[in-house]
């Protein structure tokens, strides 16, 4: 199925490679792992390693009274006012109104929630660290927990940050069109209130850092595990009284991420303030518990909607209230309020819809903060908005993907400005639709459906469609109100003087792959074997500064700047070899690791020996060396459109509530692929942990404020049994305005699982009468639809 | 502490621990095995999995102390072993890994379904693949990866036919 065609021919001279873009790799990263040679931060090993434990809040709110450490172990003991020159951090965004409080690197007057870390211990193993924080006590004056998100904005709610007067961290506004003539022209009319619950990322390796002072270079080395090595060193120097030269970030090989590792922790600030003072290192490794209860949380989204459609399903207007409850702290750098921001811009999806209105309020609660898991707000937008399209088509009588095609942006009106004004660079939203529908024989689904299964179970199919912002620029993210802008990327190109190339890169990959791609990127520009290129990432000192992986842009951006560092490279290469070719620049060509001119040719590794230890060969104006830095930003700010159909078959056992995955198929449009090995990986990844979100991970709290999966015997990952075989067919239209046509798609995979699956639930449910509007889609909740449609219809009533 | 003997990796180790050390902890942080990884240390995950005496366990939820007398094997154990480094071609042929967290126990667990010749059907793969969690491939890869490398044993005469 795959229609993939990279046209790639970006420079005069450059050639179709089987090793270029579009080549289906095998990767770079692959032996070492296979081997079990991985450095993780784990598996590094020093001398005189120390073990870090933190002893944690047990409440979810309360007062610090007093906090005692035993004499015999107060020196291995660290607590807030130990901190010396260190900073809580402090997440201030431009977001007008948003309100900002210290997150305490160690709590000391008050908790807010349950795993908050209170003091920072030290052993020579992990037990020993362990042991000593259980001895320590801490007296605690409880107050009433925060735990529900609509009752913590009532005015008579107990406040998490005395100063702010409520438990608002910001509401935000936004109106297009005429909203109330959408309601008076509606036939139809739907209502419905939709929930992703609380979940957590659990990348397999959780948070690592491990952190020592270099007397020799004076200077903090912090390894740690995260996506974003470069930002890290600058957070280190805004929460630590160093500067960023005396601060040595290395991200070694990361056992994932998926946003989690996108937050600079107070764990691993307090880590880095704690090990700089001292004359061994120290290294904290997080375990799943810990992760559980403190790194960050994600979704726990609340929508409202109500939607306006004619008698066909055309929608005429949305008026949309979304709730978010973000937790105790605004993390750093962002805070908590990009999930509201990005769920406001992304309901409408993929749809021409000229009215919408939407308010929304970001909440604080006395739970773990929230922050940018995998596809951020819009596994929540894509469910209310693809959840309600379903509900519209049932409403006027026809198959929902029709009424979803209808809906959409057509090819013949991109650009597209949608009406939240994110502008939708090009593609066939609804023949994404159609392929789903084929690949997934809806004809012979409703035939099946009509006959009835042997076993009792009910068959639904469901849909749902997205349009993904990738690879968005500088004025983009400036909306956003972001504290740092991260709309560029950087590469160094460096030929070495036997012709043998470094790629330093800014970007940092933990299992996407970007040591094969990016090695892609430059085999494609400079046909220089693709074993003798080396892509070096993940290290603030040896690499030129970049932002990190997230927000589906590593490849666009960093792939970009691959590609400009090594057409610049080019050019200097040719200067030189046209010298010892005696020929003009311009008619040198570069491939195959040799230079050719009109009457002969060199290897690389010629070239290399005259630009470093033979410079007498060199051009009369030429330097030596053969090292390029390059940064690139994409040609847009507004970002290349990944967009997507999933479709999904269900069967539902009316009588255990249990979902089975029978058939699952994904239709994708993310440009020109450069492997596509690892972009298939990136697709089923994605819907693996769409299908957790979907079916089976949660945190609920109690009313106390208790978390209530904190194993991974309570919080459930789907297994390789609950993940089927995907279908996937690809669609390529190229981006305008990225190097080869490039688009994001790493987070896209995750989006549409929770609404296509649930848009299943629905369909195979509906002769019950029973729907699905809140995730995890769980036995109980799926018992607990049917029980309330049975208790409505009456026993043998509902529709059809 | 507790007095052990045990083999590991081929070699004799004779030592104490502490009774409330696990084996995977003991392997990697007394031995420097690093290729065991401990992700979840309650059971569940598998990035743990080791061999003991030839069958795979959890080394995170095996303490040390009970492996006295038996043959403990990690990932190191097999870097030159004929099988295992066919089903490392595979899992880079099929992309059965992308972060490599979960990888070393994912290999252990296949060379033992592909010799117990309980690696035929995908569906049985998935099955016996069912206590290895992966957070990033979502197993299709991984899946193909044991597919392929169980035929290619079996041709070679390296694997248990199909059960």
């Amino acid at each position: 199925m795959r229609t993939q065609e990279a046209g790639v021919d970006s420079t005069p001279g450059a050639r179709r490679s089987d090793k270029g873009v579009g080549a289906a790799l095998q990767r770079k990263e692959d032996k070492r792992h296979l081997f079990g040679r991985g450095q993780f931060t784990c598996d590094l090993r020093f001398p005189n390693l120390h073990d870090v434990a933190f002893l944690r809040s047990p409440i979810a709110h309360g007062r610090i009274v007093r906090i005692d450490v035993p004499e015999a172990v107060r020196k291995q003991v660290i607590l807030a006012a130990d901190l010396k020159g260190a900073q809580a951090i402090r997440a201030v965004t431009d977001a007008p109104g948003f309100k900002a409080a210290d997150y305490p690197l160690l709590a000391f007057d008050k908790v807010l929630f349950v795993g908050q870390p209170i003091a920072l211990c030290i052993g020579r193993t992990r037990a020993e660290a362990e042991d000593i924080a259980q001895q320590i006590e801490v007296e605690f004056e409880e107050l009433p927990a925060v735990v529900d998100m609509l009752a913590a904005l009532e005015p008579s709610s107990p406040l998490l940050h005395d100063s702010w007067g409520d438990n608002l961290y910001l509401a935000r506004e936004f109106e297009a069109g005429d909203i109330e003539q959408a309601r008076e022209a509606a036939t139809v009319v739907i209502e419905r209130e939709y929930r992703l619950n609380r979940q957590a990322g659990v990348p397999m390796e959780g948070r690592a850092a491990l952190a020592f002072w270099d007397e020799r270079l004076d200077e903090l080395v912090f390894y740690n595990s995260t996506q974003m090595p470069h930002q890290v060193r600058y957070a280190l120097s805004l929460h630590l009284d160093l500067e960023e030269r005396q601060i040595h970030v290395i991200a070694p090989d990361v056992g994932g991420g998926f946003g989690i590792k996108n937050i600079v922790y107070p764990e691993e600030i307090a880590v880095a303030a704690v090990a700089r003072h001292l004359r061994y290192p120290l290294r904290w490794i997080e375990d799943r518990r810990e992760h559980l209860l403190s790194s960050i949380h994600c979704r726990d989204t609340l929508y409202n909607v109500k939607a306006y459609a004619d008698v066909n399903g055309r929608v005429l207007g949305l008026d949309v209230e979304v709730r978010v409850d973000a937790g105790a702290y605004a993390t750093w750098p962002n805070g908590p309020n990009m999930e509201l921001g990005m769920a406001i811009k992304n309901v409408p999806g993929p749809y021409r819809i000229s009215a919408y209105r939407a308010r929304g309020w970001t909440v604080a609660t006395n739970k773990s903060p929230i922050g940018p898991y995998r596809g951020v707000a819009r596994p929540g937008a894509c469910f209310c908005i693809e959840r309600t399209i379903d509900e519209i088509a049932r409403a006027v009588g026809r198959e929902p993907h029709k009424v979803r095609m209808e809906n959409m942006v057509t090819p013949d009106l991109m650009p597209y400005r949608s009406v939240t004004s994110m502008l939708y660079d090009n593609g066939d939203y609804p023949q994404s639709v159609e392929k789903a529908v084929d690949l997934l024989d809806l004809p012979a689904v409703r035939e099946r459906q009509a006959r009835g299964e042997p076993d009792g179970r009910l068959i639904g199919i469901g849909f749902a469609s997205y349009t993904e912002q990738t690879a968005h620029g500088c004025g983009e993210w400036i909306t956003r109100g972001v504290p740092i802008i991260p709309g560029y990327e950087s590469a160094t190109a460096r030929l070495l003087s036997d012709g043998s190339l470094h790629l330093l890169v800014g970007i940092q990959s933990h299992g996407q792959g970007l040591e094969t791609t990016l090695a892609q990127v430059a085999h494609q520009e400079l046909g220089i074997d693709f074993d003798r290129i080396s892509v070096r990432h993940g290290d603030s000192s040896l690499c030129p500064f970049g932002m990190g992986t997230f927000a589906s842009r590593s490849m666009v951006m960093s792939g970009g700047a691959v590609a400009k560092a090594c057409r610049i490279l080019k050019g200097r290469i040719q200067a030189v070899a046209a010298q010892m070719l005696q020929c003009a620049p311009n008619e040198v060509e570069v491939r195959n690791d040799r230079a050719f001119g009109p009457n002969g040719d060199v290897s690389l590794r010629e070239v290399g020996q005259v630009a470093y230890v033979r410079q007498e060969g060199l051009p009369r104006d030429g330097s030596p060396t053969l090292d390029v830095n390059a940064t690139y930003s994409p040609a847009i700010d507004t970002g290349v459109f990944c967009y997507s159909t999933h479709g999904v078959v269900v069967a539902v056992d009316p009588d255990t509530g249990y979902v089975e995955i029978l058939d699952y198929a994904v239709v994708e449009d993310c440009g020109t692929i450069v492997n596509p090995l690892i972009v298939d990986g990136q697709i089923v990844g994605g819907v693996a942990q769409g299908i957790g979100n979907a079916l089976y991970e949660e945190i609920p709290y109690d009313e106390h404020g208790q978390p209530l999966a904190t194993t991974l015997a309570d919080y459930l990952l789907p297994g390789s049994t609950e993940v089927p075989e995907i279908k996937i067919a690809h669609m390529c239209t190229p981006a305008e305005h990225t190097e080869y046509g490039m688009k994001g798609m790493g987070e896209g995979g995750a989006i549409s699982p929770p609404a296509a699956i649930a848009n299943a639930v629905r369909d195979a449910l509906a002769g019950l009468g029973a729907e699905l509007c809140e995730t995890p889609i769980t036995p109980r909740r799926v018992l607990q639809a049917i029980h309330i449609a049975e208790n409505r219809n009456g026993v043998s009533g509902g529709e059809s | 502490m507790s007095s052990i003997e045990l083999s590991v990796n081929g070699k004799s180790v004779r030592t104490t621990v502490d009774p409330r050390e696990s084996i995977g902890a003991f392997v990697r942080d007394e031995l420097n095995l690093t290729a065991t990884h401990l992700a979840c240390e309650h059971g569940v995950c598998g990035a743990c999995t080791i061999l003991i005496d030839g069958a795979p366990v959890r080394g995170c939820i095996t303490f040390a102390a009970t492996v006295d007398g038996q043959k403990v094997q990690t990932l190191e154990d097999f870097e030159d072993e004929p099988l295992m480094n066919l089903i490392r071609s595979c899992f880079s042929e099929a992309h059965g890994l992308q972060c490599g967290f979960c990888t070393p126990g994912m290999l252990l667990i296949a060379r033992d379904m592909i010799l117990r010749g309980a690696a035929g059907t995908s569906d049985e793969i998935r099955h016996g693949l069912s206590g290895n969690i992966c957070r990033c491939t979502g197993y299709a890869g991984i899946v193909k990866a044991i597919q392929l490398a169980a035929e290619r044993a079996r041709a070679a005469g390296l694997a248990a036919q199909p059960a």
